[in-house]
């Protein structure tokens, strides 16, 4: 059985702030275990595009940072990738870094270096198998701020997503570590962006869920397994980063987990989430659980955790 | 010219990830250069704006003059309203002291951004010039950035690395005019960019004798593969080619106390310290110069540089400046030359010398060679800096400065790249000297003169003063009783080399 621990966000004081609850989390869930003194590693975070504005706030992806910098003497790399497909056709790297400077990341705020993932292009990566022999996309390229390091931290703003159900560890950790091409690619053509009555068929959308499950093996394959995973439950909006809008929180602030497991994680945070919505599959129209057992299917975690809980 | 095609990835035949080759998509993709690129200048003298340096008031500030030579050499029609600009910068070495200030970047990027336009600033990753090297990887040439005050908040737009986290984020440009290179690579934010606006640093080069505008598009522009092959522009039998480190017999192997930094200089293993030598696998080796400058300057001669090799790199990086250039419009790209700090090396140099000459002042146009030119007789005209190398050396005022500081002359640069259009040797010097008017005072200071509600601070202070009026509140504060003679005779006429002060 999996372990996913996770720190609530009630019981805030003086010495229990988010910060220490952030910290106490990295501690108690053993996920820095793996940072030694000079391991490069990456933090993938979600930076949100220009007119979200739900972007979890610097501070949440610091802590982490600074943990990182203190266990291996080396300033991580923070990234994110170019946007799914752009809304605002502005696909290139400076563009990128003045929305994201307007949100507040920056060198200077996320206690890291922040980088493009995949370059100023967002084309800058390397190949990796994805190894399901079922796989119809086979290998993806991971970009290369993810692939050159030596152990991944995924950072996720859980939030919902119209194509793959939930954004959380399996999407951030996997689908969203690709080059920008190599996302168009898994894409295969479908508008991710599924307002004013668009919405591709269920069948390009399951594609693109194994597509995204499979790209989360390639970049396992990238870092040769050295990943860990946090979930913040923190604005978990209806809308995923990549929309340039985004409708009001449908569920208070939970906290944060954490974990090794993807599938894990992710179906902790969604029974958290169900427990004060029910059912979510009427957010999206994805029944997310489904995605979860392909996941497990592909070896990629278990469904079944145990949650620790922290306060 | 030939369609560009490439075989697409066999993705099901893909076991492990793919290392290197020619193979994958980035190493192939070619950016068309474009159709209307080509020299500034079609005949006779280029202009060069100059301003000198020194300032006695407001208009004469150095950041003011910069602002004013913008427009003066009409660089602001680089480009239109709404374009990406990419400033071209030099991000400077780790610990290197003698770089461009922030405040020289910031001006010409508010300037663009005040004329509608998108400015970013750019650099590319380098190769391993030595040991420490921090401009190799994205990550730590930006922390390095940082150090030197290179930031978004600093210059008020994006800062980042042209050539992606990696060095291989670039596009292939052919250059069937170049004198050595065919083909060469640039960075992506660079060749994308709708126009650039190119800031330099003039100063002395090891290789290249002198950088300024030539060398931030011909080395500077380039991504790590085109660095390499600018490097390599001779590469060929290691016996009897030029293009390779030199090794001699004078090194002493393990006796020498730099011999494990020598081995680590290398990042292909292309060379092994033994007891009483070294061994070099030049199959391996791609001419970083990291080894050659390791062992050059901590004193050993055991690793150098072919001499021949000098004027055939300057040379092939005229070359690739060509390919920079071919990735915009002609006339979108426009070259400022800060001749301030005219230190022997390159800025990619973890040290800084003395200057070899005074600080000359800003230059700006939009001929490539024209303003190189122009900054090079000012520099050879100035006089030498005492305890520079260039006295040192004995070097008098009119003489060709890097040449006998570094070995040959840059003018060799300046001729090849005239050949193959980069632009003309001929200029014409306009000195520009601001005029100093209640106008142009306040032209360029923290807020513009006749923006919107502008009011000088000291008018603002007014309104303040009104509400709380510190300056008559300080009034009285304690002090010693005012002595007039004290003042006046005692202090006035003490010469702190004569005597004591006073009580």
């Amino acid at each position: 059985m999996q372990r996913v621990t996770w720190v609530d966000a009630e019981n805030m004081a003086v010495g229990n702030t988010v910060a220490h609850k952030l910290v106490k989390l990295i501690r108690e869930s053993g996920i820095d275990s793996g940072f030694s003194s000079g391991k490069r590693v990456a933090l993938k975070m979600n930076t949100a595009e220009e007119g979200y504005e739900y972007g979890l706030k610097p501070v949440f992806f610091r802590i982490v940072a600074e943990m990182a910098y203190h266990a291996t003497q080396k300033r991580p790399v923070l990234c994110d990738g170019q946007k799914l497909v752009d809304y605002w056709k502005n696909a290139k790297g400076n563009t990128f870094l003045s929305v994201t400077e307007a949100m507040g990341y920056s060198s200077e705020t996320l206690g890291g270096h922040f980088v493009i993932n995949g370059g100023f292009s967002g084309d800058e990566g390397d190949l990796f198998p994805c190894g399901a022999p079922d796989s119809e996309i086979a290998g993806v390229e991971v970009g290369t701020a993810v692939c050159r390091s030596d152990m991944l931290g995924v950072l996720s703003h859980v939030t919902f997503h119209p194509m793959f159900g939930l954004s959380g560890a399996l999407l951030n950790g996997g689908f969203e570590c690709l080059s920008a091409r190599e996302r168009t690619r898994v894409l295969r053509g479908v508008n991710p962006y599924m307002f004013n009555g668009q919405r591709p068929a269920d069948r390009e959308l399951k594609r693109f869920q194994r597509g995204a499950l499979d790209s989360h093996l390639g970049v396992r394959a990238s870092v040769e397994g050295r990943l860990f995973y946090v979930n913040y439950l923190w604005d978990v909006t209806p809308e995923p980063e990549y929309y340039p809008y985004s409708g009001r929180p449908v569920v208070e602030n939970l906290g944060f987990l954490a974990s090794s497991d993807p599938v894990a994680l992710d179906a902790a945070s969604l029974s958290l989430i169900e427990r004060r919505l029910g059912s979510c599959q009427d957010i999206t129209g994805i029944d997310f659980w489904k995605v979860l057992r392909e996941a497990e299917s592909l070896g990629i975690g278990k469904i079944e955790g145990e949650i620790k809980r922290l306060s | 010219m030939a369609e560009y095609t490439y075989e697409p990835t066999k993705w099901h035949e893909l076991k492990a990830p793919i290392d290197g080759g020619r193979d994958s998509y980035q190493q192939k993709s070619w950016n068309p250069p474009k159709e209307k690129w080509g020299p500034y200048t079609e005949k006779g003298a280029a202009p060069v704006w100059f301003s000198e340096a020194n300032a006695t008031n407001w208009t004469e500030s150095m950041i003011c003059k910069a602002k004013d030579l913008f427009y003066e050499a009409k660089l602001n029609e680089c480009f239109d309203k709404g374009d990406e600009v990419a400033i071209k910068i030099h991000y400077g070495e780790y610990n290197r002291t003698a770089i461009l200030r922030p405040e020289y970047i910031a001006a010409i990027v508010e300037e663009v951004k005040a004329c509608g336009a998108h400015p970013y600033v750019v650099n590319d990753t380098t190769l391993s010039y030595h040991t420490f090297d921090n401009m190799a990887t994205s990550q730590y040439q930006m922390e390095g950035a940082i150090r030197h005050g290179y930031t978004d908040a600093t210059f008020g737009c994006p800062v980042l690395i042209a050539d992606g986290y990696s060095g291989e984020d670039d596009y292939r440009v052919e250059l069937p005019e170049g004198l050595i290179l065919k083909e060469t690579f640039i960075g992506r934010a660079v060749a994308e960019a709708d126009a650039m606006i190119v800031l330099a640093h003039a100063r002395g080069h090891s290789i290249t004798m002198y950088g300024g505008a030539l060398k931030q598009l011909g080395i500077g522009c380039q991504s790590k593969r085109g660095k390499y092959i600018t490097h390599l522009a001779h590469w060929g039998d290691p016996h009897d080619a030029i293009g390779w480190p030199k090794f001699t017999d004078q090194c002493p192997g393990k006796a020498c106390k730099f011999h494990q930094m020598c081995d680590d200089s290398c990042p292909r293993g292309a060379h092994h310290v033994t007891e009483h030598g070294k061994v070099w696998y030049p199959e391996r080796c791609r001419l970083c110069y990291s080894c050659q400058v390791t062992c050059i300057f901590s004193g050993m001669s055991g690793i150098t540089f072919e001499e021949a090799y000098f004027p055939n790199a300057m040379i092939a990086h005229a070359d690739a400046a060509l390919g920079a250039l071919k990735c915009f419009e002609r006339g979108k790209v426009g070259f400022i030359n800060h001749a301030i700090d005219v230190c022997p090396e390159c800025d990619c140099f973890p040290w800084a010398g003395l200057a070899v000459c005074p600080d000359i002042g800003i230059f700006a146009s939009k001929d490539l060679i024209a303003i190189e030119s122009a900054t090079l007789d000012a520099i050879d005209n100035a006089p030498i800096s005492p305890g520079s190398v260039a006295d040192e050396k004995g070097l008098k005022p009119g003489e060709d400065k890097f040449r006998m500081i570094n070995g040959f002359s840059p003018r060799i640069t300046m001729a090849a790249g005239e050949k193959i259009g980069l632009g003309t040797q001929k200029y014409e010097l306009i000195n520009y000297e601001p005029v100093m008017s209640p106008e142009n005072a306040a032209k360029w200071q923290i807020r513009r003169a006749g923006d919107g509600n502008h009011v000088p601070v000291t008018v603002r202070l007014r309104k303040v003063f009104n509400r709380h009026d510190l300056a008559t509140e300080v009034m009285p504060f304690r002090r010693a009783e005012y002595n007039k003679e004290w003042v006046q005779n005692e202090w006035k006429k003490f010469d702190p080399f004569k005597g004591e002060p006073p009580e």
